[in-house]
């Protein structure tokens, strides 16, 4: 009795370790997988299809890493114009970006960066090509009204109430009636990560996971030679 | 056995701060606060604190195979370095069953 009692013992301890090792062996691959995502991450970006705003992008959701950096199209109708001070393009040139609302068909209220220069909002169904672009974080003007003090579409919720698509879109072009607007575009490159990411940081979870899976290895090993070794 | 108890104090010293630093602002900042300024800068934290509690681990596990403990201490040693405060408890336990 008692020895059939310590064989299942026995298996159970050997199961668990099985079911254990099997666990942090997992873990450690997918440590490794997130830190091949990083390095994927860190490259240049690579230029993908133009897709529809809203095959990348949701309102009120977050903009996903993934999203970030996409050219996209859409349409909709410009609600209002505001100047954003003091910002600088790519080749470090600084003016005043000129944002649109956008009420985007199908809901939804989304900030357009329509040029450097000052133009008339234009009025109709306006279909939009553009890049999309996280929201900026930090004022790069003063707080002023009817200026934007950075591109952020939490500045306007309380002046335009409903649901905002996360980010901005740089257009690249509007056409209005088969008719494209003429306007000079800010130029922009892609974002690049905003926040580092460590690929290390990742390596240092493989370690750590498969180091456990050694571990419990190691444990039935210790606790025999513990035994023998009194 | 007193380097042995040396390396390991010194190993449970550093993966308490850096459970502390994990703990309460690594990951308050990266979870609690909308602040990407903020979380570029502790970004090094959870990175730091990965290699420090690996170290940890083999130091406990020396240690305490040194001090033939039971398996069951020697899994709440290993287990000590995760949790903020418990590796400061186990390095003075330590340094006041072990002195030299």
């Amino acid at each position: 009795m008692s020895q059939s009692r310590g064989l299942l013992k026995k298996a159970g301890n050997s199961l668990l370790a099985l079911i254990l090792i099997s666990a942090f062996i997992w873990l450690g691959f997918w440590q490794l997988d997130r830190a091949g995502e990083v390095k994927e991450l860190q490259k240049p970006y690579q230029e993908q299809p133009i897709v529809p705003l809203s095959e990348v992008a949701r309102p009120n959701s977050n903009l996903s890493g993934e999203s970030v950096n996409r050219i996209v199209e859409f349409s909709g109708v410009y609600v209002a114009q505001f100047d954003a001070p003091n910002q600088v393009d790519s080749a470090g040139r600084k003016s005043d970006w000129l944002v649109a609302l956008m009420e985007v068909d199908g809901g939804g209220y989304l900030l357009v960066l329509r040029s450097g220069v000052q133009s008339d909002l234009p009025r109709g169904d306006i279909k939009v090509t553009g890049r999309i672009f996280p929201r900026q974080y930090e004022d790069i003007s003063e707080r002023e009204a009817g200026k934007l003090s950075r591109l952020d579409p939490s500045l306007l919720v309380a002046q335009y109430p409903g649901d905002y698509y996360d980010g901005f879109v740089a257009a690249n072009n509007e056409i209005r009636d088969g008719m494209e607007l003429s306007v000079p575009r800010v130029i922009l490159e892609p974002a690049e990560p905003s926040i580092p990411r460590y690929y290390w940081q990742h390596i240092a979870y493989v370690v750590i996971w498969w180091l456990m899976a050694l571990v419990v290895l190691f444990l039935p090993l210790y606790g025999r030679w513990r035994e023998r070794n009194p | 056995m007193k380097g042995v108890v040396q390396r390991f104090r010194v190993m449970a010293l550093l993966a308490g701060v850096m459970s502390l630093l994990l703990w309460f602002v690594e990951l308050p900042v990266v979870y609690l606060l909308d602040a990407p300024e903020l979380e570029a800068k502790v970004k090094w934290i959870p990175f730091v604190h990965g290699y420090v509690y690996a170290v940890y681990v083999l130091t406990a596990i020396h240690f305490t195979a040194k001090a033939r403990f039971t398996i069951k201490r020697m899994i709440l040693f290993i287990l000590a370095g995760t949790l903020p405060v418990l590796s400061f408890i186990a390095e003075r336990r330590v340094s006041r069953e072990y002195k030299f």
